[in-house]
C-alpha cells in the first residue's frame, strides 16, 4: 500500500511538473514562463517522496514477498528508477536555467526574445524531461507484467 | 508489486490512468491555492482548466475503461464482491461528477477570472484528491 501510494506520488507529481513546462513553453510573456516554472518546484515534493518511497518500500516488499534474489524485472526497474531519476535532475537543470533567463526578461520589459525561445524549445533538454517520464512509465510496466 | 497473475493491459490502463488523473487534478489543485494569494495572474485559471481537459478526461476514460476490463475478465458479477472494488467504484462514480463541476467551476474562472470561482475549484479539487487517494489505498490495501 505504501509502495503504491509512493508510486501515485511520483507519477502525479511528475505529470503535474509536465503540464507547468508545457504551459510555460507555450505562454506568450516571460512573467507567465517564469511563474509557471517555478510552480513546477511545488511538485517536486511529490517527486521527491514518491521516488524515496518507491525504493525505500520497494526494497522492503523484494525481502518481505520472497521474489529471490534473481528476479530480472526488479534489477530493470531498479536500472529505470536510477536512469528516471538522474534524467528527471538533468531536464530540472534546464528548466531552471529557462527559469532564471525568463526572470530576467520579465525584469526588464517582459517582451520573449530568441534566447528564451530558444531554451524553451531545445530538443535535448526537453528530451532529459521526456525520457525521464519514460522510464517511469517502463517501471510501471515492469512492477505489472513482472516478466522473469 | 502490483498484482501477481492478472491481467496486464487493463491493469496497466486502469493503474496507469488514476495516476495521470491524480496529478491533473495535483495542478488544479495547486494552481487554485496559489490563486488564493495572487488572484491576478489570469494564467492559473487557464492552467486548471486545460489540465482538466487535456489530460484529467482523458486519464479518467483510461481509468474507467481498464476497471470495467479487469472487472470482465476476473469474473465478478455484482453478488459478494469485495469491498475495495466497491470503494473503487463509488469513488470512479462520485469522481466523475466532482471531475465534471470542477471543469464547469474552472472554466468560468479562466472566462471571469473571479476569485470565488479558484476558491471554489481548490476546494472541490481537495476533496477529489482525497477521494482518489482513499480508492487507491483501498485498492492497494485490497479492503475487505
Amino acid at each position: 500500500m505504501f509502495h503504491v501510494t509512493a508510486a501515485f506520488l511520483l507519477v502525479a507529481g511528475s505529470v503535474a511538473a509536465g503540464v507547468f513546462n508545457t504551459l510555460a513553453i507555450r505562454a506568450e510573456r516571460p512573467s507567465e514562463t517564469a511563474y509557471l516554472l517555478r510552480l513546477v518546484r511545488v511538485s517536486l515534493p511529490f517527486i521527491f517522496v514518491g521516488i524515496a518511497g518507491t525504493l525505500i518500500f520497494g526494497l522492503w516488499l523484494w525481502h518481505e514477498q520472497d521474489f529471490g534474489f534473481g528476479a530480472l524485472w526488479i534489477w530493470l526497474s531498479l536500472v529505470f528508477w536510477v536512469v528516471a531519476s538522474a534524467l528527471g535532475g538533468m531536464g530540472g537543470k534546464h528548466q531552471e536555467h529557462a527559469r532564471e533567463v525568463a526572470e530576467r526578461l520579465a525584469s526588464s520589459g517582459d517582451a520573449s526574445n530568441d534566447e528564451l525561445r530558444a531554451i524553451l524549445r531545445d530538443p535535448r533538454g526537453n528530451a532529459m524531461s521526456w525520457l525521464a517520464g519514460a522510464a517511469t512509465i517502463a517501471i510501471l510496466v515492469l512492477m505489472i507484467w513482472k516478466p522473469g | 508489486m502490483l498484482a501477481v497473475g492478472r491481467p496486464f493491459f487493463p491493469l496497466f490502463l486502469h493503474v496507469f490512468g488514476a495516476m495521470v488523473l491524480t496529478g491533473a487534478v495535483l495542478v488544479a489543485l495547486i494552481v487554485s491555492y496559489v490563486a488564493w494569494r495572487r488572484s491576478d495572474l489570469t494564467l492559473l485559471g487557464r492552467a486548471a482548466f486545460w489540465a482538466l481537459v487535456v489530460v484529467g478526461v482523458p486519464a479518467y476514460v483510461a481509468m474507467r475503461v481498464g476497471a470495467q476490463w479487469i472487472y470482465s475478465q476476473e469474473g465478478f458479477s455484482g453478488d459478494n464482491d469485495p469491498t475495495w472494488l466497491g470503494i473503487g467504484f463509488a469513488a470512479a462514480d462520485i469522481g466523475l461528477l466532482v471531475l465534471l463541476v470542477t471543469i464547469g467551476v474552472a472554466y468560468w474562472w479562466r472566462r471571469s477570472g473571479k476569485p470565488l470561482a479558484g476558491h471554489i475549484v481548490a476546494g472541490l479539487s481537495t476533496v477529489y484528491l482525497l477521494l482518489l487517494a482513499v480508492a487507491w489505498l483501498a485498492m492497494a490495501g485490497k479492503w475487505g
